[in-house]
């Protein structure tokens, strides 16, 4: 399960989250601990560099590209590999929306096709379509794959 | 329009929704307009026809009384006044304004439902892509009255973008959105302001039905144009809570009919077994695969279709709940595995490999054909999806696991040979591929060994028949994999770094318990060579094999592999050493939990030491982390127990280098598992490891620990200074609690003759000789005087008490040597003494001004009391001896009494076992033991003492007396301790499953089970409180000469005058007394007899002083146990029910029956009725507590009723 995908600005304030599995009273406990952990290591690191961590059984993996960070929170078959895959993706789909590594106003601008991007990669705390072409089409309500 | 939505988030947070200025005021075109907003809406479902607007109203008429509201409530009105305004000029000027302003939530939501009813004009629909929708998606949430207007957007759109959205919103209504915010700008609870809106508000139980029956209509639409669509819609469903079972079941007919649908366009179709469509699709479905695959677009339009949908199918089948007895449930997942979409072959693997857990053999045979050697497993070996490989390898794994298949050879086989191509093939691949792609599979590969280690290594042995694969495979396969270690150690990739390494710790975890599971073996696997238990793990940790099994694999781990085996360890390890240096705080940690775990009793640690010493010099590690860490030691303890003094070792650097960052819980936890499993070896330096505590931080050279430093460190960080306290504080009570056990050294089974110590008056001299007797008790009394007055005010406190503690359960010189500190303490001269070893922190060494008297001086007054007592036995022996009398019976229960006496309040301070423990020291032994028989008074255990529960020392003496005796077998290791770590192993799971000995540590410091005291729950119980001194003000002034008398140190203190005859008899006392306890439950005669001999023997002992050595410690503590507590237990069976009426307390679980009704006047008490059947649980103060056979009226089952209410039977 990945138990939580959060987009942060640089300082700390939550531009997106999509949480799943995780209780409402212990989410907040995670956004803080989330945006500590970026504030205190993603300082200077190159872009879509992978940082890990992880919290008694759950791992986290966490990168930063542009002025965005990006943490990814799994358990079970969800572990540190599965979710550099998962972040790896989409990082990759953020670019492409955004061209390049996007400053945050960038980031806002395309805050909508983001959304449905995350929406088509992670669905219900599963990872779903890793295939760019694929995500690309299916978030113009095109099959995904076309005849 | 860019320039609009290029605002940060924050400052559309922060910014002022003022209200659009209206324009015209008009009431019937804002009818006319709401209409016109809803009537596309009345269409579909006329309820909701007027809801928007009538919410305004609502809204705007009761602004004044809602002031929580406001911002709600003026964008609400805000829309209302922009609702007067005709649509089209609306949606122009709007645009504009949105240069300047930011956009409110409310706005948006009216252009909504505006747009929605422009639909036909081209700009609606850019607005809504470019504009509305994305600028919505940044509120947390979407508000159910939407949804009217995003319904018939479905309907009437046609522009695949918008429609895209309203599928997006829809899902995101249908899922919990008050429970699953979005991030971005928090939006309110719409239901609950929904119905504070009881008029018009729109709950979303109102519109998910709508919506529902919307998707599910769309879903179940076969046109070929729509099945975009229809994907959308049924993924949207998926997102419904799922706790509605009736459109779950609606879900299930839609994927099933989906798959049952698309089987039925499968070209070649025979229905008339279960299996065969499945295997002719088998036979099929490869061709169209290619087609899928890597024709993408060549393959013809209807089988495109055809995998889109069942792409669509099996991924909400997959979000859909597990179904696992349902045989059509593990046949539509089981079909979707030859499926074309990569995708949906993923989602298919996943779940079979999660009913494959529960059921492995009905997954493993509808999986049969699929898994042979050209089946459609294969291919999916050569399937780019690594998450798809990885479930695969999972599935293997469980089904070529699970027993039930032991008859099935040929399917396991089949499996593994899969597993076999899953761990080899792609190594190929690996080059040919892309950098990044190349990194991943080397993940893919860590991930998977390490999901597969046990597997790999167990299989060569356990499930395949032939002999050829059992020698040959296990080398390849393992030198394989450690090579893909070592080189994911070089991968630059943290994840990768981490995940490895995280492999190398679960390898650890398996080769310990393989350790544990050798020692319990008696072959020759014991002393194979080390490494050679890597490969044992294998089929340890199937625990489940028989013997037989095991036996053999252990004699197949020849000598000759184990060279290489260890070599590779060896080179794996170093790389995994290097890994310390990345700069990733949590890397580090899981390396260093995994060179923990590697590490093996027999291997010099100094290099370990070395590095964890200097990663905790590191500021960045967070204290989570080092508890996680020192959680491991402790697992790790539990694994193997011989570690425990390396492991204590490491736990020291630990409270060294990081105390601040400790939880003293949890090292206090550790070192209680260590003392006790340390065995009579390690016992010193567990106990050696808690005192370092005392020394913290860092000492300067012969300096004092406390005060001063605290101070520097509080001064700097208050948070810290005030972790480390608690962590001296811990240690103190840790010590005061403990020392006893770890030195062996009880006053009431005391091997040295306590004569000797009284001998010798000059106190260093007394301390010289004790601390050569015993190091271990010296060391912690010399720490804990140091902490008791040169500490803060806490540690000083806990460390009295600790002191006494010892005092009272240690025998001479020890407890005299501590009474003569306490007594100087309390007098205030202690400074003199012992000043030249520490510098004064300030604060007066002493007890005045400092309140320490208080604490004091009851403690003393024990000792005194003890002491006082002690001199009046020895006179009246004294006088009876030269009288030549006998022992009056008066004069025996006056002794007998002071004895019971004194037993209440030193059971007050700490734990004694009441039975043995002898408060006027060894001589009374005897003459009270002859009381006891006289009057069958039975002599309480102890063990179900209340107290014991409480004072965390219960399951100290429990482990002590129980494998005591074998520990001093000389075997140095205890057998029974290990057998219960080793089952207790097996039941964890540990070798059983890969439940992470981490999550089960947790679970057991979370626990009930836990035994680590809370130090602040400890300090409260121990510390003697008012009522207590009330209670010693009453006894003491019925004794006020004792009092005066021992004021001047007591009679017995080393100047009394009887202290060489006493030596002597109590030196025979100490000799002699378990011997004579044995002979006791004979009989009146018996003990008679003995009282004579004694007497007799004690006369020709008499005079000569002898200066014999100490006995051993060990001396006969096996007999002297067993001559001791089974006579006990007997005799207290037999002479229950006499009629003395001294406190008794028995061992076992007593019977009686109510004698009177009575009426429960507190909580803990338990309201009877007569001629009820009880058990009697314990005594405490004149009242038993039962437990009833049935639960009364009230209830209850269990409580406290007095002794006098109940006929014992």
């Amino acid at each position: 399960m990945i138990l939580a995908v959060l987009f942060a600005n640089s300082v700390g304030n939550v531009l997106i989250e999509r949480f799943n599995g995780v209780p409402a009273e212990e989410r907040l406990t995670w956004r803080s601990f989330l945006v500590k952990l970026g504030a205190e290591n993603l300082k200077g690191v190159k872009n879509e560099e992978l940082l890990v961590a992880c919290h008694k059984s759950v791992y986290i993996v966490y990168t930063m590209l542009g002025d965005v960070c990006i943490f990814l929170v799994g358990k079970d078959e969800y572990d540190e590999l599965a979710l550099a895959e998962a972040i790896f993706i989409i990082t990759g789909a953020v670019k492409d929306i955004c061209g390049k590594p996007p400053t945050e106003r960038v980031f806002l601008d395309k805050y909508g096709r983001i959304c449905l991007c995350l929406d088509e990669i992670v669905w219900n705390g599963l990872l779903e379509n890793t295939d760019k072409d694929r995500i690309k089409r299916l978030i113009r309500l095109k099959p995904p794959s076309e005849f | 329009m860019a320039e609009a939505s290029g605002k940060t988030l924050m400052d559309l947070i922060s910014a002022d929704p003022t209200p659009i200025p209206a324009k015209s005021s008009s009431s019937a075109s804002a009818s006319a307009s709401a209409s016109s907003t809803a009537s596309p809406a009345a269409a579909s479902a006329g309820s909701h026809l007027q809801q928007p607007m009538s919410t305004k109203t609502t809204l705007g008429e009761k602004k004044s009384k809602r002031a929580t509201l406001t911002q709600i409530q003026n964008d609400t009105i805000s829309v209302a006044k922009a609702a007067l305004n005709p649509v089209k000029a609306n949606i122009m000027p709007q645009r504009q304004r949105q240069k300047k302003k930011p956009v409110s939530y409310t706005q948006l939501a009216r252009s909504i439902h505006e747009l929605a009813a422009t639909l036909d004009q081209k700009s609606s629909q850019k607005q809504l892509v470019n504009h509305v929708f994305p600028k919505l998606a940044v509120y947390n949430s979407v508000d159910p009255s939407l949804a009217p207007s995003l319904l018939m957007l479905n309907q009437q759109c046609e522009d695949r973008n918008v429609l895209r959205y309203v599928y997006y919103y829809l899902a995101r209504i249908l899922s919990d959105t008050g429970m699953s915010p979005g991030g971005g700008i928090p939006t309110p609870n719409w239901d609950a302001l929904a119905d504070i809106d009881a008029g018009g508000g729109v709950t979303r139980a109102d519109v998910v039905p709508r919506i529902v029956n919307q998707l599910t209509s769309e879903a179940s639409n076969s046109e070929t144009e729509f099945h975009a669509r229809r994907l959308q819609a049924l993924k949207a469903l998926t997102y419904s809570p799922s706790g509605n079972s009736e459109l779950l079941s609606k879900l299930y007919e839609i994927v099933f009919g989906l798959l049952d649908k698309s089987k039925a366009d499968v070209p070649v179709r025979c229905r008339s077994t279960d299996y065969v469509p499945c295997r002719f699709q088998v036979a099929d479905v490869p061709n169209k695969r290619k087609k899928g695959v890597f024709g993408t677009k060549g393959g013809d339009k209807e089988s495109i279709i055809r995998s889109n949908l069942q792409y669509a199918a099996m991924s909400a089948l997959r979000r859909l709940p597990l179904d696992p007895g349902n045989p059509l449930f593990l046949h539509r997942a089981a079909q979707g595995v030859s499926f074309a979409d990569p995708v949906a072959v993923r989602h298919s693997l996943e779940i079979l490999s999660e009913l494959a857990a529960r059921d492995p053999y009905s997954v493993a045979m509808t999986l049969e054909k699929l898994a042979s050697p050209a089946g459609a497993l294969q291919d999916i070996l050569h399937l780019n999806d690594v998450l798809a490989r990885v479930a695969l390898a999972r599935l293997c794994h469980s089904i070529s696991r699970a027993r039930a298949l032991d008859e099935r050879p040929d399917i396991r086989s089949h499996f593994n040979s899969i597993l076999y191509q899953l761990l080899l093939d792609p190594s190929e691949r690996v080059l040919s591929d892309q950098h990044f792609i190349a990194s991943f599979r080397t993940d893919e590969r860590a991930s998977g060994w390490y999901r597969l280690t046990r597997e790999i290594l167990k299989l060569p042995e356990a499930p395949s028949k032939d002999k050829s694969n059992k020698t040959k495979r296990p080398q390849p396969l393992i030198k394989l994999v450690m090579r893909r270690l070592e080189s994911s150690f070089r991968s630059f990739s943290r994840p990768v770094l981490h995940a490895a390494a995280r492999v190398v710790q679960e390898m650890g975890k398996s080769r310990a318990a393989a350790f544990a599971m050798g020692l319990q073996d008696i072959d020759e696997s014991v002393h194979v060579n080390a490494f050679s238990d890597v490969l044992d793990d294998a089929e340890t940790n199937d625990s489940s094999h028989p013997e037989g099994i095991r036996r053999t694999s252990s004699i197949s781990a020849g000598p000759g592999r184990n060279e290489t085996i260890a070599s590779l360890l060896a080179s794996l390890m170093e790389v995994v050493r290097t890994t310390v240096a990345c700069e990733c705080v949590y890397v580090r940690g899981m390396v260093v939990k995994a060179l923990i775990w590697m590490q093996s009793p027999h291997e010099s640690l100094d290099e370990l030491k070395s590095i964890i010493a200097s990663e905790l010099s590191d500021p960045a590690w967070p204290a989570a982390l080092v508890n996680d860490v020192l959680l491991t030691l402790h697992a790790r303890f539990k694994a193997t127990p011989d570690m425990a003094v390396i492991l204590l070792e490491i736990a020291r650097i630990f409270a060294t280098k990081v105390p601040g960052k400790i939880d003293a819980d949890v090292l206090q936890l550790l070192w209680k598992t260590c003392l006790i499993g340390a065995g009579p070896d390690g016992k010193h330096t567990a106990l050696e490891a808690v005192t370092i505590v005392l020394d913290l931080p860092p000492p300067q050279p012969g300096s004092m620990s406390g005060l001063t430093s605290l101070d520097r460190v509080s001064a700097s960080d208050p948070k810290s200074a005030l972790a480390l306290q608690k962590l001296v504080q811990a240690a103190v009570w840790f010590l005061g609690e403990n020392a006893n056990y770890a030195a062996s050294e009880y006053a009431w089974e005391s091997a040295t003759p306590p004569g000797t110590a009284l001998m010798m008056l000059d106190a260093d001299k007394m301390v010289a000789a004790a601390s050569s007797r015993n190091p271990t008790l010296a060391g912690a009394l010399t720490r804990l005087q140091r902490c008791a007055f040169s500490g803060s005010w806490e540690v000083r406190i806990v460390a009295v008490q600790a002191l006494t503690t010892i005092a009272i359960r240690s025998g001479e010189p020890f407890r005299l040597q501590i009474y003569e500190f306490l007594y100087t303490l309390a007098e205030g001269g202690v400074q003199s003494q012992l000043s030249e070893m520490h510098l004064s922190n300030g604060e007066d060494q002493g007890v005045s001004g400092t309140g320490l008297g208080v604490l004091i001086t009851p403690m003393l007054k024990v000792l005194d009391e003890m002491y006082v007592g002690q001199d009046e036995l020895i006179k009246d022996m004294r006088n009876h001896d030269n009288a030549n009398k006998e022992w009056k019976d008066e004069e025996l229960k006056k002794l007998y009494e002071t004895h019971e006496r004194l037993l209440d309040f030193v059971s007050l301070f700490c734990y004694i076992p009441k039975a043995k423990y002898l408060p006027l020291g060894p001589i009374s032994a005897k003459l009270i033991d002859t009381y006891r028989t006289k009057h069958n008074i039975t002599a309480s255990s102890g063990s179900t003492d209340p107290t014991v529960l409480a004072t965390g020392i219960s399951d100290l003496i429990y482990e002590s007396t129980q494998p005591a005796p074998a520990a001093s077998n000389s075997s140095g290791l205890d057998d029974d301790l290990v057998n219960a770590w080793a089952a207790n192993l097996g039941d964890d799971g540990l070798l059983g499953n890969n439940a992470p000995a981490m999550s089960r540590v947790n679970e057991f410091i979370a626990g009930v089970g836990t035994d680590a005291p809370d130090v602040d729950e400890e300090n409260v119980f121990s510390r003697p409180s008012v009522g207590y001194d009330d209670m010693w003000a009453k006894t003491l002034l019925e004794n006020n000469e004792l009092e005066e008398d021992d004021a001047r140190s007591g009679s017995s203190s080393p100047d009394s005058t009887g202290s060489v005859e006493s030596s002597i008899s109590s030196h025979f006392g100490g000799m002699n007394y378990p011997s004579l306890f044995s002979s006791k439950p004979s009989s009146q005669a018996t003990a008679k007899s003995s009282g004579s001999k004694y007497q007799s023997t004690y006369e020709g002992y008499g005079s000569p002083i002898r200066e014999e050595p100490p006995p051993p410690y060990s001396y006969s503590e096996p007999q002297s146990r067993e001559s001791f507590e089974n006579p006990m237990a007997e005799s207290s069976s037999r002479s229950y029910g006499s009629d003395d009426d001294e406190p008794r307390k028995s061992t076992g679980t007593r019977f009686g029956t109510a004698l009177y009704d009575f009426t429960a006047g507190g909580d803990d008490e338990l309201n009877l009725t007569t001629e009820e059947e009880l058990e009697i649980e314990y005594e405490v103060d004149g009242w038993f507590y039962v437990k009833k056979k049935r639960p009364g009226r009230d209830g209850k089952m269990a409580g406290l009723v007095p002794v006098l209410y109940v006929n014992q039977s």
